[in-house]
């Protein structure tokens, strides 16, 4: 744990690390009888936020504070380090050759403030019998598991261990987690993992670094905001692919030459009251856009008239999907179509269906599941469901679902279908940070792997969409 | 006009009475073929007609509405409700003509007027249909020889015709051909591809007559729907007031109590909605309904005694020429009552709550469900039929009190609905008098007390057995394992 005196402050950091990469505007504080887990997807940033606390990087902007005097660091990049310089050596002493390089009783002694501590614990973690072995020829493991050692034994004031478990076998994994939690008694720690569920049971506080940004930093004991963030990192990190399309029930293939959608001068009004008027659009295939404007500018009317749900697209001119609507199609016909998601669909969604069956629903495009569904179905609903982190509950009631999950499951019910056409009518509304930005790391997975058009309306411009680039204001 | 019922010979009376059949999914796959690129205008916009409009038009099917000269002239609701959602409006005289398919979707009361005023601007062979077969078997309508009429009647409100077909789904619905009026055999293809257009083959369709329509449905609603909530609704705050009960608990447990306990009905019949109760609570209420059932049981006779002979429909009749003189004053006394007038309280009641202090309202819910379903079986009506008109739409009805309470609930429902209520309301209260001056809080309000809960194992099985082996069970556990075969929701 930290104690008062070594409250850590960093104030809007700026930090570049070889210009390769920079932290921004960190503002973060370590306080009295907290152990920090940081967490983040591949690449975010959260070794290097970690980092910094050992002095890394080259501060741009802010300033750290109440950093402790001796701060150990086990990280790949340190262990990289200390190979680098014993091969430098290597170079350097050409006359005396080394043959077998700098054993690891040798770096104890030359690294550790505490040798004897550093024996002892050597043998606590298996070292003992690799003590005069050069210490670039060991395996991954045990040159971890030395790292290890070399840290300890110099009784940081703070310890950062970057993914301590990565390489470490089971019984070695279980040795080191006990290992720590007795630590955690006397020193404050800082533990980089990628994953929660190795999460030590002493981690007090956890940090969420995206894209070089502190995102959440939530409390352990909170578990609402612990499991949302569970689910952050399992999205993020999963390598599950957007689960393929039912082959068996193949929405009919649309011409290419023509637009998805087309209004022609279209209008809305209640009564006298004109909505919009006069609007032109026309949606190709594969082009993803933006439709923004103020409330009550009409933007929800306008999706309805192309998912068919606004009775005045009766009234209009309205193209899509290759039909002229009001000609005899069916709205059943269309919306095949279209994926749909919106705060108003979450509020209808109110029949009692397990989670599971939400996602199928995507295929009949109904709300509930009316019909009986093909295996094949099922199966892809599943992969859904691990891509969602929520195999286990897939037979649970959706309605006990929070709100972000409902949403999320919403999202891979509209998109089960690889539809022609993806409308998510604010997809982050009445969302916290959190769940919203769950919501945008399913979306950008949907965007980068498929086909499917798709039409984002927000008004918040940081709820940005990589990858669309046509913009309409109402 | 006569009684078109009672003109039928007895073997006749009882063949259509008996007429009942649920429909296989394939009879169904032809989809609206038979009515595509038909002209269909729709008299009336109000709850059925504006809903199936829609649900039709979504469908692919080509759909206007005709009004009275005086609704389009005044822009009145039923005008803006077409003109909104972008419907043509016109005349009769504009539409009637040009039309395949005239949907009557006015009040029953209004039928007669209606139709004789439509039928000589119909074309010749076109399609005259009804959502409830009042007009032709009771007042015994006469339809111009070259028409063919049918009769599509879902078995719901018109918010949750719309509703459940917007969530891909639909509600039960009833269908019928008029045998006198079906001229070239088209009858039934053509009420098939009316009910896929509402939806309603998606949820299940029951190919029925006119008569075992309007029978049942007079039945059903004049006394288990309307009339029983309505005398249990009096009959259970009153006494909830005598026992000193907080009058805003007592409005909130009986406004909100009857959909909350025959929600369960819809899961899993009468028997899932005594399984909600403790079993000492259980057996109270088993008790309770058989006395209740005892006492009522001539009334519910009487009811569909006068239901089938046509006294029913004459005495409302008398009173629609006399411009709705009882119905007006019987519909002021309701909002006259105690209950009605006590908004619900403020207070915090949890779901298992509405059943532990409501044993006595579910007694009357299961007591007046199996009355219903069995004068009605009793006289003729199949088990499918009697289902849907009794235990099926209860729920429906609950909801509308939940909203609403009594008074907007009748005047929600059909005036023929509402006239029958009153009727079985003015009848029932006072034949329970006796047995509600036996009641004590325990059954209603405040739940059995803890020397109440000794429960004898012999006792227990038979009130289980029985409720397991009523026959509304049996035909309710088909009809909505057919629904569950669709909606794996529930
Ligand atoms: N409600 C149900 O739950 C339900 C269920 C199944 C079947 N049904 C049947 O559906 C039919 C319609 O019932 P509903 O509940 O939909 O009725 P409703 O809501 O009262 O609507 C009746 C419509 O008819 C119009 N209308 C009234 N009097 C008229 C007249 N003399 N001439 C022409 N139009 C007139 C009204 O418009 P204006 O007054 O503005 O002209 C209104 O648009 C009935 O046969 C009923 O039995 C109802
Ligand atoms: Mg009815």
């Amino acid at each position: 744990m930290i104690t008062v005196s070594q409250t850590i402050t960093l104030n809007d950091l700026t930090v570049n690390f070889d210009e390769r990469f920079q932290l921004t505007n960190i503002n973060w504080e370590l306080t009295t009888g907290q152990h920090w887990m940081v967490t983040g997807a591949n690449g975010a940033g959260k070794s290097a936020l970690a980092a910094v606390l050992a002095g890394a990087g080259d501060i741009i902007a802010g300033a750290v504070s109440g950093l402790p005097n001796t701060v150990s660091i086990v990280s790949f990049e340190a262990q990289a380090e200390l190979i680098a310089e014993e091969l430098k050596k290597d170079d350097a002493d050409i006359l005396d050759v080394i043959a077998e390089g700098t054993t690891v009783s040798e770096v104890f002694e030359r690294d550790c403030a505490d040798t004897q501590l550093a024996l002892e614990l050597a043998d606590v973690f298996g070292l003992g019998s690799l003590l005069d072995r050069a210490f670039r020829k060991l395996s991954t493991g045990e040159s971890r598991k030395m790292m290890l050692v070399r840290a300890l034994a110099n009784k940081p004031d703070l310890l950062i261990l970057d993914e301590p478990f990565d390489g470490l076998d089971v019984e070695m994994h279980a040795q080191l987690q006990a290992y720590l939690k007795k630590l955690s008694q006397t020193v404050p720690m800082v533990i980089v993992l990628n994953r929660l569920d190795e999460c030590p049971d002493f981690i007090t506080d956890i940090a969420y670094v995206a894209e070089g940004e502190l995102g959440q930093q939530i409390k352990r004991s909170d578990e609402k905001a612990y499991a949302e963030l569970y689910q952050l990192l399992h999205l993020k990190t999963t390598d599950l692919e957007v689960p393929a399309a039912d082959p068996e029930n193949p929405i009919p293939t649309l011409d290419s030459a023509q637009p998805l959608v087309n209004l022609k001068n279209a209008t809305i009004k209640y009564g006298d009251t004109v909505i919009f008027e006069g609007l032109n659009w026309t949606i190709q295939p594969n082009e993803h856009w933006q439709l923004s404007g103020p409330n009550g500018s009409g933007k929800t009317g306008l999706l309805s008239l192309i998912t068919g749900d606004h009775p005045q697209c009766y009234t209009n001119d309205i193209f899509v999907f290759g039909f002229k609507r009001g000609s005899g199609e069916s709205i059943w016909q269309i919306k095949q179509f279209i994926g749909y998601v919106s705060t108003a669909l979450q509020w209808e969604y109110r029949v009692s269906v397990s989670i599971r069956n939400v996602v199928i629903s995507g295929f009949y495009d109904s709300i509930g599941l009316y019909t009986k569904c093909t295996d094949r179905q099922r199966q892809i609903a599943d992969e859904w469901l691990a891509l969602l982190g929520m195999s286990e509950r897939a037979d649970q009631p959706f309605n006990k679902l929070s709100y972000g999950d409902q949403r999320l499951l919403l999202i891979a019910r509209a998109m089960v279908k690889h539809p022609p056409l993806l409308i998510l009518d604010e997809p982050c509304l009445g969302l916290d940070d959190m769940n919203r930005q769950l919501v945008l790391a399913l979306i950008e997975r949907i965007c980068a792997g498929t086909e499917t058009s798709v039409l984002y309306v927000n008004h918040h411009p940081e709820d940005k969409i990589k990858g669309i680039e046509k913009y309409l204001a109402l | 006009m006569a009684n078109y019922f009672n003109t039928l010979p007895l073997r006749e009376q009882l063949e259509q009475l008996a007429k009942c059949r649920f429909m296989d999914m394939s009879e169904f796959s032809d989809g609206v073929d038979a009515l595509k690129g038909k002209k269909m205008v729709v008299i009336g916009c109000g709850a059925q007609g504006l809903n199936q409009g829609l649900n039709l038009r979504d469908s692919g099917l080509d759909v206007s509405y005709t009004l009275r000269a005086e609704a389009i002239e005044q822009k009145r609701q039923s005008w803006k409700n077409a003109t909104e959602n972008g419907f043509t409006v016109g005349t009769y005289e504009e539409l009637i003509p040009t039309a395949d398919v005239v949907l009557n979707l006015t009040p029953d009361k209004q039928h007669t007027a209606v139709v004789n005023a439509v039928m000589p601007l119909m074309k010749e062979g076109a399609c005259l249909s009804y959502s409830h077969g009042f007009n032709i078997v009771e007042e015994g309508m006469q339809i111009r020889d070259d028409l063919t009429v049918i009769m599509v009647a879902p078995k719901c409100p018109g918010s949750e015709v719309r509703a459940e077909y917007v969530r891909g789904f639909g509600v039960p619905t009833l269908i019928a051909v008029h045998e006198d009026n079906d001229p070239k055999g088209e009858g039934l293809a053509l009420a098939k591809a009316y009910a896929v257009g509402t939806g309603g083959h998606k949820a299940g369709v029951l190919m029925s007559s006119f008569i075992a329509e309007v029978k049942s449905d007079l039945m059903g609603e004049q006394t288990i729907l309307c009339g029983m909530l309505q005398t249990g609704s009096l009959l259970c705050y009153d006494k909830m007031i005598e026992e000193g009960i907080d009058a805003g608990y007592a409005s909130k447990l009986i406004q909100y109590g009857w959909e909350t306990i025959t929600e369960a009905l819809k899961y899993g019949g009468v028997t899932n909605m005594l399984d909600r109760l403790s079993n000492p609570a259980k057996i109270k209420a088993f008790d309770l309904s058989e006395e209740l059932k005892e006492i009522m049981r001539p009334l519910y006779n009487k009811h569909q005694d006068d239901i089938i002979d046509g006294t029913f429909s004459r005495v409302m009749m008398e009173d629609w020429a006399n411009d709705d003189k009882n119905l007006l004053g019987w519909r002021a006394e309701t909002a006259e009552t105690a209950f009605e007038k006590m908004p619900a309280g403020d207070v915090e009641i949890s779901e298992q709550e509405y059943f532990d202090n409501g044993i006595l309202m579910v007694a009357m819910v299961k007591a007046g469900v199996e009355l219903a379903f069995e004068t009605m079986t009793a006289a003729g009506i199949i088990a499918d039929s009697a289902y849907y008109e009794s235990l099926h739409e209860t729920p429906l009805i609950a909801n509308t009190i939940a909203r609403k309470k009594l008074y907007e609930m009748n005047a929600t429902i059909s005036d023929t609905a509402e006239y029958g209520c009153y009727l079985y309301n003015h009848a029932c209260l006072p034949l329970l008098g006796d047995f509600m001056k036996g009641i004590k809080s325990d059954v209603i309000g405040k739940g059995l007390s803890l020397d109440d809960m000794g429960v004898d194992n012999a006792r227990l099985i038979e009130v289980n057995t029985a409720l397991r082996s009523h026959p509304v069970e049996a035909i309710g556990a088909t009809l909505r394992g057919h629904m569950a075969d669709m909606k794996k929701i529930v």
